[in-house]
């Protein structure tokens, strides 16, 4: 049996022999027997360190609470992908692969978090100075400050404040929640003051504040995230694969299906008439010269 | 309008196939190409245009036994997500409770722990390289770990087809009133050589996979019967009969341990899966890190193919486009004259695809495999 490797490269993350496989220098078969669980896997895998009891109680917590969260993008792309029938590993991953800038962006948040946190050391500034001063900048150049806002929870995500709340109680609270917590104070304040609408924190300013507090980097306090609702949403695919029927269009269910006819609204230009090949030249001329199609081109 | 009878009738069934078609309007168009043709099903020249209209159905809804929201609360079957995190609930319940509707046993829920931790990582294999190859092209890190999952298939990481096969042979002991031993027999005779059979070589010498299964007997051990642990353990007894010594895998012995816990196969298929992603993600974080900190990602057409690692046909001359009048097309007129061209492709060209087999037997199981 050849087990070579399929492209050659020095890391530091693992190594696997015959005899076991070794992650940042532990043995994962000594840690299992010795009752470490997943979740200190975790801090191992991305931290290189095995994370105080407080520590690893706070990321089960935020991992069992951001593990599923119903009808967001990603369960939507677990089902649409599930109802062509490929292999569930194709829902699962498109799944994770939704989040972006809109859907869990929790990278963005870190790295705005770092911006502002580096300007303080550089500028001799208090944690709370340089939170109002990335809302006040966020906002007066029209941006999103990340972490606020949610358009389902419109009261606020229902995790988000028990998230900074239990940071508080367990203790794992460090520079980024005291940001955070700054950061929601100035938001609500100004946008009271301007007389806009509430917005409250969504669930990446809470569980991405407390990851960052629990030590990880912003892309691998994504990767908990995102991989994390992987799960749920490959449940969400499950239940499709199932108990759906395929094609999300069946005529024969009592309610409108997804991907029934009448579900779709078109908008784009009137119904016309295919040009034939002898009319093409002054057809398509006569397109170009008029401009009509630029409202239509995304 | 004109006439439905005349415009939209199928000209197979001799009927309209939905009555919300009276309600649109109808145009008129010329005929192009062969749409004229009166073969078609219907008449292509006078088609309904515009969207479908809404009909008597209830609206669409997401239809779910999994989870729902509202605007203040997020509940997975029955249970509000913050109060189990806030009742001390944490991931391994929550997996329980989103696969199979219950909270588990703490002893169910330390097995599955130790399941995820073991699985967590696997050095440089197929999920880690896949993200870092993705990784590589500047892409989200999503994307990257995302992709991580498309390396879960049949052969690597095939915890679904593996429990399937368990669960088969498993049953054949009610099914068939034959012992446990005479299963697992059958089972190596007729599936030793699937890529999914996860009884081999690879771990005689890394014992992780036997302290998985005596971890989980031992702890799970008068809480529940056990059925799938012990049957895996019957089989690996007739492998080494047949084939000499050899010993279940992770993936073999993860699967029968989370079948033991009530997961399906498909649900264990999904969670090693997703699992194994965030090691993924640490693996893209070190490819950027390292590699492509050194050599700069990787631009479209930077990477060459050293022509010594070509083997396809010689290098040649491209024809002017006047001699390919003369060229013949590629079509078969006999069956004999298909299977010709098709083993010739399949021995000649590789990346045609012609030597792999690719059967669906049913939609809800595809099987891939390579042709023997």
């Amino acid at each position: 049996m050849d087990r070579k490797p399929l492209i050659q490269r020095k890391t530091g993350i693992s190594y696997k022999t015959e005899e076991k496989t070794v992650l940042r220098g532990f043995d994962v078969r000594e840690l299992a027997n010795a009752g470490y669980t997943f979740i200190d896997g975790l801090y191992i895998l991305f931290q290189g360190r095995i994370p105080a009891e407080n520590e690893r109680a706070m990321l089960d917590y935020e991992v069992a609470e951001f593990l599923e969260h119903s009808m967001s993008p990603s369960a939507a792309a677990a089902i649409g992908v599930m109802n062509g029938h490929p292999m569930l590993p194709a829902a699962v991953g498109a799944s994770i692969a939704t989040f972006g800038g809109a859907h869990g962006p929790g990278a963005q948040h870190g790295y705005m978090m770092k911006k502002y946190l580096d300007r303080a050391v550089l500028e001799h500034k208090t944690v709370e100075q340089v939170a109002v001063e990335c809302v006040d900048e966020y906002m007066d150049a029209g941006r999103a400050v990340m972490g606020m806002g949610q358009p389902q929870h419109l009261d606020g995500d229902p995790r988000a404040e028990p998230t900074h709340l239990k940071q508080e109680e367990i203790g794992v609270v460090g520079v980024y929640l005291k940001f955070q917590r700054a950061l929601e104070k100035r938001f609500y304040a100004r946008r009271f003051a301007e007389g806009r609408s509430y917005v409250a924190v969504n669930m990446i300013g809470a569980g991405n504040t407390a990851l960052s507090d629990m030590g990880f980097s912003p892309n691998a306090a994504w990767t908990i995230g995102c991989v994390t609702r992987g799960y749920s949403c490959s449940c969400h695919a499950l239940f499709t694969l199932k108990k759906g029927r395929a094609w999300g269009a069946s005529r024969n269910e009592p309610m409108v299906q997804m991907l029934d006819l009448s579900m779709i609204k078109y908008i784009g230009p009137e119904d016309r008439e295919v040009p034939l090949q002898s009319e093409r030249e002054a057809y398509a001329m006569n397109e170009l010269k008029t401009g009509e199609f630029k409202k239509w081109v995304i | 309008m004109g006439d439905l009878k005349d415009v939209a009738v199928n000209r197979m069934t001799g009927k309209v196939c939905d009555e919300r078609i009276a309600q649109m309007k109808h145009a008129k168009r010329r005929v192009i190409g062969n749409l004229g043709n009166p073969n078609l099903l219907f008449d292509y020249t006078n088609r309904e245009i515009g969207t479908l209209p809404d009909d008597n159905r209830a609206h669409f809804k997401w239809v779910s036994e999994v989870a729902y929201k509202n605007i203040h609360r997020i509940v997975t079957r029955g249970y509000d997500t913050t109060e189990l995190v806030e009742a001390g609930y944490g991931v391994c319940d929550v997996l329980f409770i989103d696969f199979q509707a219950r909270i588990p046993l703490v002893e169910e829920r330390k097995v599955l722990d130790y399941i995820l931790l073991v699985g967590l990582e696997d050095g440089l294999s197929n999920p880690a390289l896949v993200a870092r190859l993705v990784a590589r092209g500047k892409s989200y890190l999503t994307q990257a770990a995302g992709a991580s999952v498309f390396a879960f298939g049949e052969a690597y990481g095939a915890f679904k087809n593996f429990g399937y096969m368990l669960e088969k042979y498993y049953n054949m002991i009610a099914e068939k009133g034959i012992s446990a031993a005479d299963a697992a027999a059958l089972c190596v005779e007729e599936c030793y050589h699937e890529d999914h059979f996860g009884i081999d070589e690879k771990y005689v010498k890394d014992p992780t996979p036997r302290d998985l299964l005596a971890y989980a007997e031992k702890t799970i051990a008068g809480k529940k019967e056990l059925k799938y642990i012990p049957f895996l353990k019957e089989v690996v007894k007739a492998a080494q009969a047949k084939i000499g010594y050899v010993e279940a895998d992770f993936m073999a012995a993860a699967t029968a341990a989370m079948m033991d816990l009530d997961f399906t196969p498909d649900a264990a298929w999904c969670i090693m899966g997703v699992t194994r992603a965030f090691s993924a993600g640490a693996h893209v974080c070190e490819e950027i890190e390292r590699e492509c900190e050194r050599d700069g990602f990787d631009t479209y057409g930077k990477t060459l193919t050293p022509k010594e690692w070509y083997d396809g046909p010689t290098d040649r001359p491209v024809p002017s486009l006047s001699e390919r009048s003369g060229f013949k097309g590629g079509q078969a007129q006999t069956p004999e004259e298909w299977k010709k061209m098709w083993d010739r492709k399949a021995k000649e060209l590789s990346g045609s695809g012609f030597a792999i087999d690719f059967v669906l037997d049913d939609a809800r199981k595809v099987v891939h495999g390579k042709k023997k």
